[in-house]
């Protein structure tokens, strides 16, 4: 892709993000979105980025960092040889490595830390940064713990510095252009989402020789990672809360480890209802042995549902067709006039308007205009409005469904959270 | 004139429309409403339904007796129009298993029982739409309806007696390559009209099967749109669905049919015109 394209395509997106927010109701719904698109990164020096965690995930993050017109990469860091010497291959050489965050911390020379290492040391990674006067881009879910979540919040708000949370969807056009059409009243109430994150994987990476499966396959121990619930249902977990504009009330649950009896201790299969005010429900599934339904959040209200990653909106009284409404405007005011009908069978899905085409990894995509947010929250001091209070209650929801899972009984939402 | 609110919902796949005028009989609309949703109910390989029922039946190779009403007044229709057809119009057939076809099956109406020589399933397909549609206009007749105008999906279109404004219903069948175009202009009055249709728009969303020609199961890629008017729904629906898939000598036959209206267009070639029982040079 020349610079050009790359422009154009990024022009697009943006476009996409402005039109579908720009819309009544939408300053309040995506604050986020708005502000980050609307921010044309001002020139000067970019924001420097040290990123702590060079695994695959990490060094997808550093690509897009890379093509943001406001940050760079200034150093790098990974405990596992392996991973920093695949990082280093994406930088710069004048890039600083290091093998141990604190050791990145004290040399100096960051705006801002980029977090993308096994859950259960982001709260310890971030809280470090924040003593070291860095702001926080840490990925989703935010810690292993709800303390340790709002120790995250808290310790952001003590030291006036931004933490923002990786959530993609919330930068999204296809879910903010959803949302729009919610607000618009297109599908009526929402009293539901029915959501699904189903693969047919075991998530199990292979080991290699001078490594061990713990560090490799932290996703599948309990003292690292709550599983499925933190790794994936955060991202569903944070679109049922922003469409229904609420937090649960309570969760109930059931998680077993059904089909993957290879050692894991976290589960492969989890079924969840989280409860909302006016008895609104997110029903959740997430299971490792059967990918049919795939990954999908049907919105459901009175007229109709939205499927954001099918991008399509289904209606539940069809629309009328207009030349038979013209007719019977004409009948009552006594004219005859010929009816234009007919052609092949009218068919009742209608694609969501999707601004902009899909844009994949190594060009423009949402994770980058989370970074190019964050480059100006980071230069203003200012965080992205609404975000983190999203990014908070979504890994706060996801932990209190493993809670519920793990005891058998209803958990409901706690009320000693931070306010943000 | 007085038109009551028109009734719309979702049925046979698609949306339906109905329109009543000069009448306040608003539980006629509703009656006329469960004739259709009925006949999706019966007719329906979407969900259990009779026909699915039945399908199993034909499938394993056991005979089956058809105990609902409403399947086998279609079955009946169905037996019919495969004769009327000269076979192009066959629920039957499905590309996935060559030779299977109405032909394969033995129905008898008086005793409603069905088999069938080698596994079969019947899809009913636009046909569905166009028994609805009857059996709502005979309930509309039923209760003294003068006037109305029903639609199912755009491509099915049934009247009851004339415009209210006087004489026939005037449609104007738009052409499905050029947006303002149109491709027929006819009047109806207690008629139905079918269109069937391999190119225009719709025809490429995703959940639409292929057209397949009965006789040897192939797909059918000329750029054709079809046209039927009958007084009966279904049989307009099952002409305009033979017409498409038709060869040049059967095409041929089906137009040439005295009283009934059909239109076939061709658009394979340079000028779009209805074909001539006379001209045809098909494919």
């Amino acid at each position: 892709m020349t610079d050009k394209d790359f422009d154009l395509t990024r022009r697009a997106f943006i476009d996409g993000v402005l039109k579908a927010t720009a819309a009544a109701g939408m300053a309040a719904a995506a604050p986020w979105a708005i502000s980050a698109a609307g921010a044309e990164p001002a020139a000067g020096d970019r924001v420097r980025l040290g990123v702590i965690g060079t695994g695959d995930r990490g060094r997808t993050l550093i690509r897009n960092i890379l093509k943001t017109r406001n940050c760079t990469v200034t150093a790098i860091c990974d405990d596992y040889a392996p991973h920093l010497a695949k990082a280093r291959a994406l930088v710069s050489p004048a890039t600083r490595a290091f093998a141990d965050h604190r050791a990145m911390l004290d040399a100096g020379g960051l705006d801002a830390i980029v977090i993308a290492t096994p859950l259960n040391v982001h709260a310890a990674h971030a809280l470090d940064s924040f003593d070291a006067g860095l702001h926080v881009w840490c990925e989703k879910a935010m810690a292993r713990t709800i303390a340790d979540c709002t120790a995250m919040v808290k310790k952001s708000q003590d030291s006036r510095k931004v933490l923002q949370i990786g959530h993609q969807r919330m930068f999204h056009p296809t879910y903010l252009n959803a949302l729009r059409r919610v607000k618009a009243g297109e599908i009526g109430p929402i009293t539901q989402i029915r959501a699904s994150w189903h693969r047919n994987t075991s998530w199990r990476r292979p080991v290699p020789p001078d490594s061990s499966d713990r560090r490799i396959n932290w996703r599948l121990y309990r003292d690292v990672s709550a599983g499925l619930m933190t790794e994936l249902a955060t991202h569903q977990l944070q679109v049922g809360n922003w469409f229904l504009d609420a937090v649960p009330t309570r969760v109930i649950g059931s998680g077993s480890i059904c089909f993957w009896k290879d050692g894991r201790d976290v589960y492969d299969h989890v079924a969840l209802v989280y409860e909302y005010a006016g008895g609104r429900k997110f029903v959740y599934t997430s299971l490792l042995n059967n990918a049919r339904y795939g990954c999908e959040e049907q919105i459901q209200g009175s007229k109709g549902t939205i499927e954001p990653e099918l991008g399509r909106i289904y209606q539940e009284v069809p629309p009328k067709v207009l030349a038979l409404q013209r007719m019977q405007e004409d009948v009552k005011r006594g004219h005859k006039r010929t009816v234009p009908i007919g052609g092949a069978t009218w068919f009742p899905e209608l694609p969501v308007t999707t601004p902009g085409d899909s844009l994949g990894w190594g060009e423009y995509d949402e994770t980058m205009l989370q970074f190019e947010g964050f480059g100006e929250a980071v230069r203003s001091g200012k965080p992205l409005p609404g975000l983190l209070a999203q990014a908070y209650h979504a890994s706060v929801a996801s932990l209190l469904g493993e809670q519920a899972m793990d005891r058998g009984e209803a958990m409901t939402w706690p009320t000693d959270l931070v306010t943000v | 004139m007085t038109a009551m609110q028109p009734e719309r919902f979702a049925a046979m796949g698609t949306r339906v429309e109905l329109h009543l005028f000069g009448s306040d009989d608003r539980g006629a609309l509703l009656a006329a409403r469960r004739a259709i949703e009925a006949v999706d109910d019966a007719l329906t390989i979407h969900r259990p339904s009779a026909t699915t029922a039945l399908n199993e039946c034909l499938m394993a190779g056991r005979p089956c007796r058809i105990n609902d009403p409403v399947l086998l007044d279609a079955l009946v229709e169905i037996e019919e129009a495969y004769a009327a057809t000269y076979g192009l119009f066959d629920p039957a057939a499905d590309a996935a298993r060559p030779g299977a076809g109405w032909n394969m099956i033995s129905f008898d109406r008086d005793d409603a029982r069905i088999e069938a020589l080698r596994p079969v399933a019947l899809d009913f397909g636009g046909f569905g739409k166009g028994f609805a549609l009857d059996r709502a206009c005979d309930v509309l007749r039923a209760a003294g309806v003068a006037s109305a105008f029903l639609c199912a999906g755009e491509s099915s279109i049934a009247v009851v007696g004339e415009h209210p404004l006087g004489g026939g219903w005037p449609v104007a069948v738009p052409h499905p390559l050029q947006p303002e175009g149109v491709l027929a202009e006819v009047e109806l009055c207690d008629e139905a009209l079918s269109i069937s249709s391999t190119v225009g728009a719709g025809t490429a969303a995703p959940e639409r099967a292929a057209m397949i020609r009965p006789t040897d199961t192939s797909v059918v890629t000329v750029p054709r749109t079809t046209v039927a008017i009958d007084r009966s729904g279904a049989r307009a629906e099952v002409m305009s669905t033979a017409l498409l898939v038709a060869d040049d000598d059967r095409a041929g036959r089906l137009l040439d049919c005295g009283q009934a209206r059909r239109f076939l267009f061709d658009f394979s070639r340079e000028a779009a015109m209805p074909v001539q029982p006379g001209e045809m040079a098909l494919q």
